[in-house]
C-alpha cells in the first residue's frame, strides 16, 4: 500500500469554490475525465447537508505492460460519494475505481474548507490517496503501485491546475451575477450606481 | 470550457443531463448555498435524467461493479469505506 498527500490553497471563497466542483469538467487540462454523471443525490438535515454520488469515466491511455496485467482497455470508472456539509463548511468527496479494482484499489478523499488564515476569501485543499495493488507476483505488485502513484500525481497537478482556469471563468461570472444584485440595489437605495460598483469590485 | 457541461458516460443520457445539471447548478447557488432550501427542486429533470443513466448502467455493464462498492463504501455512511470484520 502507498499513500498519497497533497494539500493546497485556492484564492476563491468556499462556496465559490463548492460550486464551481459541479463544473469542474471538462475542463482544457484534465481531459483524462471525459463524462461526469450524478447517481443519487439527497438533501439532508433540513437543507444543511447535500450528499451526491456520481459516476466519472475516465479514458487514459496506459502502458503495454499494464494493459498485459489488466486487459486491454483504457476506459474506467470511479464512483464518487461527495458531502457538502454548510454547518461544517466542508465539502468532502471520497472516490474509488470500480475498474479493475481486483488489481488495484484506489482510496481517495479531498476535502474543501475555509482556509484558517483567510476563510472569507481563501479554500485550502486536502487530498489523500491510498493505493494497493494486488497481484501476486512481489516485484510486479510494486511496480504497478509505483505506477499508480506516478499517474495520480499527475492527474492530481492536473486537476489542480484545470479547476483553477474553471474557477476562474465561474466567479467572474458569479462576481458578475452578484455585482449585478448590487448594482441594482445601489441604484434603489440612492440611485449612485458607479460608486457601489466600484467598491465591489475593489472587494473583489 | 468553464461554460461547458460535461457529456454522461452514455451519450443518449447526455441532453437530459445538461438539462438537469442547468437547474441543479442554478438551485446550488441561489438556494442550497443560502440555506434557502430544504430539498431538491429539479425531480422533473432528475426523474428523466437518472432513467436514462440507469438503463445504460445496466446496459453497459457497470453495475455490478457500482452495487460491489455501494456495499463496500455506503452513500449513508458519505462514501466512508465500512470497516472490515
Amino acid at each position: 500500500m502507498r499513500l498519497f498527500q497533497n494539500s493546497y490553497d485556492f484564492n476563491y471563497p468556499w462556496e465559490q469554490v463548492t460550486a464551481a466542483n459541479w463544473k469542474k469538467y471538462p475542463n482544457e487540462v484534465s481531459t483524462h475525465v471525459i463524462a461526469v454523471d450524478v447517481l443519487r443525490r439527497e438533501v439532508c438535515r433540513q437543507g444543511r447537508q447535500l450528499v451526491s454520488e456520481r459516476l466519472i469515466t475516465v479514458k487514459q491511455g496506459v502502458p503495454k505492460w499494464i494493459t498485459m496485467i489488466v486487459g486491454a482497455s483504457n476506459l474506467s470508472y470511479v464512483r464518487e460519494v461527495s458531502v457538502v456539509d454548510l454547518d461544517s463548511k466542508t465539502l468532502t468527496l471520497r472516490s474509488c475505481n470500480l475498474t479493475y479494482s481486483n488489481i488495484l484499489k484506489v482510496f481517495e478523499t479531498v476535502r474543501y474548507s475555509p482556509h484558517p488564515e483567510d476563510p472569507q476569501n481563501k479554500t485550502l485543499f486536502n487530498q489523500e490517496a491510498q493505493i494497493t495493488a494486488f497481484v501476486a507476483i512481489n516485484k510486479l505488485c510494486n511496480k504497478l503501485e509505483e505506477f499508480s502513484v506516478q499517474r495520480f500525481r499527475d492527474n492530481a497537478s492536473k486537476g489542480k491546475q484545470g479547476f483553477d482556469s474553471v474557477l476562474e471563468v465561474f466567479s467572474a461570472q458569479w462576481d458578475k451575477m452578484n455585482g449585478a444584485v448590487n448594482d441594482s440595489h445601489s441604484a434603489i437605495i440612492n440611485g449612485n450606481f458607479d460608486l457601489i460598483k466600484n467598491a465591489f469590485r475593489n472587494k473583489n | 470550457m468553464g461554460n461547458v457541461m460535461s457529456a454522461s458516460f452514455a451519450p443518449e443520457c447526455t441532453e437530459l443531463k445538461k438539462k438537469y445539471d442547468d437547474c441543479f447548478n442554478e438551485w446550488y447557488s441561489e438556494k442550497f448555498l443560502k440555506g434557502k432550501s430544504v430539498e431538491n427542486e429539479c425531480s422533473e429533470q432528475w426523474y428523466s435524467y437518472t432513467a436514462c443513466v440507469d438503463a445504460h448502467l445496466i446496459k453497459q455493464g457497470i453495475k455490478p461493479a457500482l452495487d460491489e462498492a455501494r456495499k463496500e463504501a455506503p452513500f449513508e455512511e458519505g462514501g466512508a469505506i465500512k470497516d472490515e470484520d
